[in-house]
C-alpha cells in the first residue's frame, strides 16, 4: 500500500488487491467507532483491508495508527480536485491532537461498509436534528438505508459537513479518549491530568511522555466512549489553517493517478460511440474499412453504442470514424431547440395561474400580487449545459473467471462496483473497484454509463480494455444540467417594499430548496413547477438547480429593485432585514467593492445573493462593456459557510466555481437538431481563457461553527446573476436568457 | 425520462438499487485478430534501415516533446515557436512571421548543431531570457537524435 506524508507527499494512498490479501498477518484487536459504521461487528471485514503489517492495529473506521506514530485518515470520498483529503483529515487530526506533519490519507475502499451514513440522513432527513452523534437506532437504520442505495457518494458539497463534522471529528476524538485513557491506565493517573499533543501523549506530573503508537494496542481494549467531547474552536489547531494540499504535489510532478492511467498488464484499447439520439439503436454497421485499419483487433455492435477494440487508443478511434453507422427512428428525431423551448412555454401556459405541483406556498400571492402597486413580470431561460470534465470519460475493465475488476474515477465508487457487477452478470462480491484521481467530476462522474459500456466491452473480449470516450463523445453523451424556463410575478407596495412573490418553472432536479427564497422576506409567496419530458439525459452538474435558479432569482429580485426605483444592494438588505448572518455577507461583499462609488462609462456592478449547500454567499461583479462582448473584470465574494476548515482550499472553491459558471454564463449551451446534440468539443463548448478571466477577491466568515455548509458548489449560483445585473448597471440591457454568447451589446 | 429525482436517488444510485439493467452483450461481433496475435509488421520507421536513418527516426520520435509548439514543415505556420524547417546552420530569431524574445533576436547565434545542443539542453541556460520556457530534452543522445532529425529537414 502506498502512502503519503504531509511532509513528502508523493503518491497517494489507494486501495489496492495486495493490501488486501495482505491481510492475513494483522495482529492486535481492533475497535470500531464512529457513526458510519454498523452496529454489530464489521471490523473483522474491516481491519484486514486496512492494515498491511503486523505492526497495525486498526483504531476506527477512519483512523488508524502505525508503529511510526504514523496516523492514517481513511476518507470515505473521492479527490476530484475539490482538497476533501486534506480537509478531512485536517478534521480528524485536529480532534485527535494527531502530528500533522505524520498524517496519512488513505481513501477508503468501495465497500459498503463506508458509506456515509451521516450523509444518507443529511440526504433522507435533513431536517433531522440528531443531538447525540451515538444514536444506534438512528444512525444504524440511515446506514441500512445508505447501503441499500450505495451511497459513497462525493457531491452536494456534502463531504465536510456531513462526513467531517460528524464522522472524521468523532472518530479524532473518540480515538484520543481512548489512547488517553489506555496511557492512564498504564501509568497509574487520573485521565484528566494527561495531555495529548502532536501525536504524544503527555503526563505534567510525572513528566512521562510517550507517542500514541505505545498506547494504540491498549487502547483498542478501552470501552468505546459514549459521546466524545468535540474542541470548540478557540481550541482548534489545524481546522481553520490553510494547510497545504495533499493531492497537488502528485498532480504537479505527475505521479498522481487518475483513472485514465490505469495499467494492466495486456490491456487493449476502445473507442467508442453511441447512437446520437438517446434512445436509438445501431441499425446496422459498415465496418469494411475499419476491419483492415492497423492495429484492430475486435469491431462490437453492442446495440446502444459501437466499439472499436485496438492494440493502441488513436487506432481504435481512426477505425471507429471510419464506420459508417445507422441507428433506428426515434421519437426523438424530430426534437429541436426552438420546439422544445415551446414545449416549456406550452406546460407553463397549461398551468396557468394554479395549476403544476406547487413547492412552497406562503400567504395569499393572489392577493398580494392584486392589491401590488407596482407590477413586474418576466421571464427567463438557460440551456442545457455538458459538463467538460478536463479528463475524458473513461473505464478500464477485465471480466474473466468469474471476477471482474474495474478501474476508473467516480464520485460514488460502490455504485460504480454495483453497476459494473450488474453489466457483467456477476455478484457485488466478485467485483473489485479500483477507484483513482477524478480529473473533473461536477457530477458528471456520478453516472455509471462509462463503467457499464466498459464492463460489456470486456465481457465481450474477455481481456483487459481500457475504453476512452473522444471529446467529441462526452460533450454529444453527457448526462446535461435540465434547461429551464422559469416565469415569475412580483408585486411591489407603494413604499417599493417586495410584497408578493410568484414563480412557475419547468423541471425540478435537485435539492428541493434550489428555487424557494425563505431568506427573503416577503410577504407571500408561491413556487410551483412543471414536469416536462424530453429525451435528453439530465445529471447533477455543479451546484445542481441553484445554477439555474440562482440566475432566475437573483435576475428578478434586480428587476423588483430597479422596478421600485432602489438600488440592488439596498433592495436585497430590506429583504433580508433580521437575518444578520445573511445581511452580513451581503455587506462584506459590497463594501469590498466599493459598492456605490463611481464606474467609468459602459462599467457596471452587479451583485447576487445565494445561500445554497448550507453556505452563504454573496459575489459583486465588475463588468467592462465598452468593447463587442462583455469582459467581467472583478468579481468580489464574500462566503459564510460556518466555519472555513481550510481557508485555502476554500477560496479556491470559490474561484473556481467562478470559472465553471462564469464560462456557462458568457458561452455555455447545448443546444438539439433533430435530436442530436449540436455542439462537439471545445470550438463550439468553449471554455473561460485565461485572458478571460476576472480578478477575484474572497472574504470568509465564520458565521456558525456548529452548522457547516458546504465549499464546492456554493461559489457559483451568484455569478452569472451578478454578471447580468452587472450588464444591466452598464448598458440598461436586461439579460434574461443565457448564454451571454447569444446576445449583442454594441 | 425521470424528470424528478433527488440527489439521493441518482441514476446510478436507482441502478445500483435495483440492479435492473440486464447488460446486453453485442450484437455483433467481428473478431478481426485475437489480442495476442501479431499483427502485420509495420513498415520500418525509417526507410533507409541504416544507423543514421536509425538515429533520424529515433530523433523524430523525441521531436514530440517539441511538436507541441515547433511546425517542422516548409510554410507550415508557426505555434507557440517558430517554424523550424530547415534550421541548421540558419541565425537565429530570424524565421518570418514570429515574435522573438528580445534576448534571443540579440544572441547572435548560428544554430549548429553544437549551439542547438547547448540550447535544448538548457533553454534558459544558453539564452538567459529567452520564452521557450519548457522543452529541454536532459539526456545528451536523445539531443544527438533530434538535432540529426532537424538536420535532416532541409529545403532540398
Ligand atoms: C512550450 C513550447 C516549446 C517547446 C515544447 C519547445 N520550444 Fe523551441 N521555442 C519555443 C519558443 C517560444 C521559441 C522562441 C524563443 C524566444 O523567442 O526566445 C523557441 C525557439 C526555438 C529555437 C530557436 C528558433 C529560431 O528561429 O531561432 C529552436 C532551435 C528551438 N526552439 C528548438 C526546440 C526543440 C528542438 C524543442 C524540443 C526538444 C523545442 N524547441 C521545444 C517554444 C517551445
Amino acid at each position: 500500500m502506498s502512502k503519503t506524508e504531509t511532509g513528502s507527499p508523493g503518491k497517494m494512498g489507494k486501495w489496492t488487491r495486495r493490501a488486501f490479501i495482505g491481510a492475513g498477518v494483522v495482529a492486535g484487536s481492533a475497535l470500531v467507532v464512529g457513526v458510519a459504521v454498523r452496529p454489530g461487528n464489521p471490523i473483522d471485514r474491516l481491519s484486514p483491508m486496512l492494515a498491511d503489517g503486523k505492526d497495525e492495529q486498526l483504531l476506527n473506521a477512519w483512523v488508524k495508527v502505525d508503529a511510526d506514530n504514523i496516523v492514517t485518515a481513511v476518507i470515505p470520498h473521492v479527490e476530484m480536485g475539490q482538497g476533501v483529503y486534506t480537509a478531512l483529515a485536517q478534521m480528524l487530526a485536529d480532534e485527535m491532537d494527531a502530528d500533522w506533519n505524520k498524517v496519512q490519507i488513505l481513501e477508503a475502499p468501495a465497500d459498503k461498509q463506508y458509506v456515509s451514513d451521516s450523509i444518507g440522513r443529511d440526504f433522507l432527513f435533513p431536517d433531522l436534528e440528531v443531538p447525540a452523534l451515538f444514536e444506534p437506532t438512528v444512525a444504524g437504520g440511515i446506514l441500512e438505508l445508505a447501503q441499500a442505495m450505495g451511497l459513497q457518494f462525493t457531491g452536494g458539497s456534502y463531504s465536510v459537513r456531513a462526513t467531517g463534522q460528524r464522522a472524521m471529528r468523532t472518530a479524532g476524538a473518540a480515538a484520543r479518549e481512548m489512547l488517553v485513557a489506555a496511557a492512564a491506565s498504564e501509568w497509574q493517573v487520573p485521565a484528566g491530568e494527561i495531555t495529548t499533543a502532536d501525536s504524544m501523549i503527555l503526563h505534567a506530573g510525572s513528566g512521562k511522555a510517550e507517542p500514541f503508537s505505545k498506547f494504540a494496542l491498549a487502547a483498542a481494549e478501552q470501552s468505546l466512549p459514549a459521546k466524545p467531547t468535540l474542541k470548540s474552536p478557540e481550541n482548534y489547531k489545524i481546522m481553520g489553517q490553510s494547510k497545504a494540499r495533499h493531492d497537488i504535489p502528485g498532480k504537479v510532478d505527475g505521479s498522481a493517478i487518475f483513472g485514465i492511467d490505469a495499467n494492466v498488464p495486456g490491456m487493449k484499447y476502445a473507442a467508442v460511440k453511441a447512437a446520437p439520439v438517446v434512445g436509438a439503436t445501431v441499425e446496422s454497421m459498415d465496418a469494411t474499412t475499419a476491419r483492415t485499419m492497423p492495429g484492430v483487433l475486435q469491431i462490437l455492435n453492442m446495440g446502444d453504442f459501437v466499439a472499436v477494440v485496438a492494440d493502441g487508443y488513436w487506432q481504435a478511434q481512426q477505425a471507429l470514424n471510419s464506420i459508417d453507422t445507422k441507428y433506428s427512428k426515434t421519437e426523438g428525431d424530430s426534437l429541436d431547440q426552438e420546439a422544445l423551448f415551446a414545449r416549456y412555454a406550452t406546460h407553463l401556459d397549461e398551468a396557468g395561474e394554479n395549476g403544476g405541483d406547487v413547492e412552497t406556498e406562503e400567504g395569499d400571492v393572489g392577493k398580494g400580487f392584486a392589491e401590488a402597486v407596482t407590477k413586474v413580470e418576466a421571464e427567463y431561460k438557460v440551456p442545457f449545459l455538458a459538463h467538460a470534465t478536463m479528463e475524458p470519460m473513461n473505464c478500464t475493465a477485465w471480466v474473466r473467471d468469474g471476477k471482474c475488476d474495474v478501474w476508473s474515477g467516480h464520485q460514488a465508487p460502490v455504485n460504480a462496483r454495483q453497476a459494473a457487477a450488474d453489466a457483467a452478470g456477476l455478484a457485488f462480491e466478485d467485483v473489485t473497484y479500483h477507484n483513482a484521481f477524478l480529473g473533473g467530476g461536477f457530477g458528471r462522474r456520478s453516472e455509471s454509463d462509462n463503467i457499464i459500456m466498459a464492463t460489456r466491452i470486456a465481457k465481450a473480449t474477455g481481456y483487459p480494455v481500457k475504453m476512452i470516450w473522444s471529446r467529441e463523445e462526452d460533450t454529444a453523451q453527457d448526462h446535461y444540467r435540465p434547461s429551464a424556463t422559469s416565469r415569475f410575478q412580483g408585486g411591489l407596495d407603494k413604499d417599493g417594499k417586495a410584497v408578493s412573490w410568484s414563480n412557475i418553472h419547468t423541471h425540478l432536479f435537485d435539492p428541493k430548496d434550489a428555487p424557494t427564497v425563505p431568506y427573503y422576506n416577503i410577504a407571500s409567496h408561491k413556487i410551483r413547477k412543471v414536469d416536462v419530458p424530453t429525451q435528453l439525459r439530465f445529471g447533477p452538474w455543479r451546484s445542481v438547480d441553484h445554477s439555474q435558479h440562482g440566475f432566475f432569482i437573483e435576475s428578478f429580485v434586480d428587476e423588483m429593485a430597479h422596478a421600485a426605483g432602489k438600488d440592488g444592494y439596498a433592495f436585497r438588505r430590506e429583504l433580508l432585514a433580521g437575518s444578520p448572518r445573511h445581511l452580513k455577507v451581503l455587506d462584506t461583499a459590497a463594501k469590498m467593492s466599493g459598492w456605490g462609488s463611481a464606474l467609468p462609462e459602459r462599467h457596471g456592478r452587479g451583485i447576487a445573493f445565494v445561500p445554497s449547500f448550507g453556505s452563504i454567499v454573496a459575489q459583486v461583479a465588475e463588468v467592462d462593456m465598452s468593447g463587442p462582448k462583455p469582459k467581467v473584470t472583478k468579481v468580489y465574494v464574500a462566503a459564510d459557510p460556518g466555519f472555513v476548515i481550510n481557508p485555502d482550499g476554500f477560496t479556491a472553491q470559490m474561484e473556481s466555481a467562478i470559472v465553471y459558471g462564469l464560462t456557462a454564463a458568457l458561452y455555455g449551451e447545448i443546444s438539439i437538431k433533430n435530436g442530436e446534440v449540436q455542439q462537439s468539443n471545445f470550438h463550439d463548448y468553449p471554455m473561460l481563457r485565461i485572458n478571460e478571466m476576472p480578478e477575484v477577491e474572497v472574504a470568509l466568515i465564520n458565521g456558525d461553527h456548529k452548522r457547516l455548509g458546504g465549499g464546492g458548489e456554493p461559489g457559483l449560483p451568484p455569478i452569472a446573476p451578478a454578471v447580468t445585473n452587472a450588464i444591466f448597471a452598464a448598458t440598461g440591457t436586461r439579460v434574461r436568457e443565457l448564454p451571454l454568447s447569444k446576445h449583442s451589446f454594441a | 425520462m425521470k424528470t424528478l429525482r433527488s440527489l439521493a436517488c441518482l441514476a446510478p444510485i436507482l441502478l445500483a438499487a435495483c440492479g435492473a439493467d440486464p447488460a446486453p452483450g453485442p450484437v455483433e461481433q467481428i473478431i478481426v485478430r485475437e489480442a495476442g496475435a501479431k499483427t502485420a509488421a509495420p513498415a520500418p520507421a525509417a526507410a533507409t534501415g541504416d544507423a543514421a536513418g536509425a538515429l533520424i527516426a529515433e530523433g523524430k520520435a523525441a521531436f514530440a516533446n517539441c511538436s507541441a509548439c515547433h511546425a517542422v514543415a516548409k510554410d507550415a505556420p508557426n505555434g507557440a515557436g517558430p517554424n523550424l524547417f530547415a534550421i541548421v546552420d540558419q541565425p537565429a530569431g530570424q524565421v518570418a512571421g514570429f515574435a522573438y524574445s528580445d534576448a534571443l533576436k540579440a544572441s547572435g547565434i548560428t544554430w549548429t548543431a553544437a549551439e542547438l545542443d547547448g540550447f535544448i539542453a538548457d533553454p534558459s541556460a544558453k539564452i538567459p531570457g529567452t520564452t521557450m520556457i519548457t522543452g529541454a530534452i536532459a539526456d545528451a543522445a536523445t539531443r544527438q537524435a533530434v538535432i540529426a532529425y532537424l538536420e535532416s529537414i532541409t529545403a532540398n
